[in-house]
């Protein structure tokens, strides 16, 4: 640009491009595309090391899963464990209905959210899988349900919004 | 015997039919060309009710003494909370010297164990474990009839 720009480009003589500055900026990334949210590859694992291992926190409090996903993520930090990612999974919402004692009619009784956090680890040597167990055990809190599991492409799939649309289609053509 | 007429039906749905198909496979290119999205968690997204409204709380100003009370209260925490997180490290420590110790007797004692011993547990995945709850289900409750209904929003792209 500075070359076009100014009037003087004598191409010929050896001062062409004199005012020439931005070879020396660092270079600039190109701009971000959105994202794509592409699945990462499942590790499989060797004899002595887990693959992708999700811890799964499920409780109907919100601040007790987030603070224990924050202490578990924090704990595997201190121990030095890869953590992949850690995510939350979406919101359940259950409505809990009684009957009353005398009527055919079912009454309200609560609205009850599930929420849950997911820890995902990767190298997970054999030795120390028992003794990371025996620690979150020893600090789960009430009413949080742990779950620990392999990861799959079902656990990837079920983040993910479903396309009624293309399914229908697929359904058609085959 | 063979008449002109059945014949141009054929010639003409299998015309439609290939155009059809054509329609069929743009419209499956377009979608798939499209990302798949995650679902929005509504956990984090803070409902419009708590930012629209203008209630400021006031609090009561606090005395010296009570302030005072609540600082060394905060220490006294602190120093619960390092206590035990020491405990926890002094714990972790122990169980992997342990460990440590008892694969090394083992191995003098066999190789074959040893290898037994370091490959990776396939029953171990997927370990369940329901949290402490604060109080047992009481003996002999007869809870009433009823239902749960899930009414999870369902999100499509």
């Amino acid at each position: 640009d500075a070359l076009l720009g100014c009037h003087r480009s004598y191409r010929s003589r050896p001062t062409h491009g004199i005012g020439k500055f931005k070879y020396l900026l660092p270079k600039e990334a190109p701009k971000k595309r959105k994202e794509r949210v592409q699945m990462k590859e499942i590790d499989a694992g060797t004899e002595h090391q887990y693959g992708d291992v999700n811890i799964q926190m499920t409780s109907y409090d919100l601040c007790l899963v987030e603070h224990f996903a924050q202490y578990v993520h924090r704990l595997c930090n201190r121990l030095s464990i890869r953590v992949n990612e850690s995510y939350a999974m979406p919101t359940k919402t259950d409505e809990v209905l009684f009957m009353e004692d005398r009527g055919s009619k079912m009454q309200l009784d609560a609205v009850l959210t599930t929420h849950q956090r997911v820890v995902q680890i990767r190298g997970l040597s054999s030795t120390f899988a028992p003794i990371l167990l025996e620690i979150i055990q020893s600090s789960q809190p009430e009413g949080v349900h742990l779950l620990m599991k392999q990861h799959t492409e079902a656990d990837f799939k079920s983040r993910l919004k479903s396309r009624p649309e293309l399914e229908e289609l697929l359904a058609e053509m085959s | 015997p063979c008449r002109a007429q059945p014949k141009k039906k054929k010639k003409v749905d299998v015309k439609k039919e290939q155009a059809q198909k054509e329609r069929m496979k743009k419209k499956l290119k377009k979608l798939e060309k499209a990302p798949p999205e995650l679902i929005p968690i509504e956990d984090f997204i803070t409902p419009l009710k708590y930012s629209e409204s203008n209630r400021v709380r006031s609090l009561p100003a606090l005395s010296s003494e009570e302030s005072e009370r609540r600082v060394l209260l905060l220490k006294k925490w602190c120093l619960f909370k390092q206590k035990q997180d020491e405990a926890e490290k002094k714990a972790i420590k122990a169980l992997v010297e342990s460990q440590q110790e008892a694969l090394k007797e083992l191995r003098l004692e066999s190789e074959e164990l040893f290898e037994a011993a370091i490959r990776r547990d396939e029953g171990l995945f997927p370990f369940e474990r329901a949290g402490p709850s604060y109080t047992p289900p009481l003996p002999g409750y007869d809870p009433p009839e009823g239902k749960c209904v899930d009414i999870t929003r369902v999100y499509t792209q």
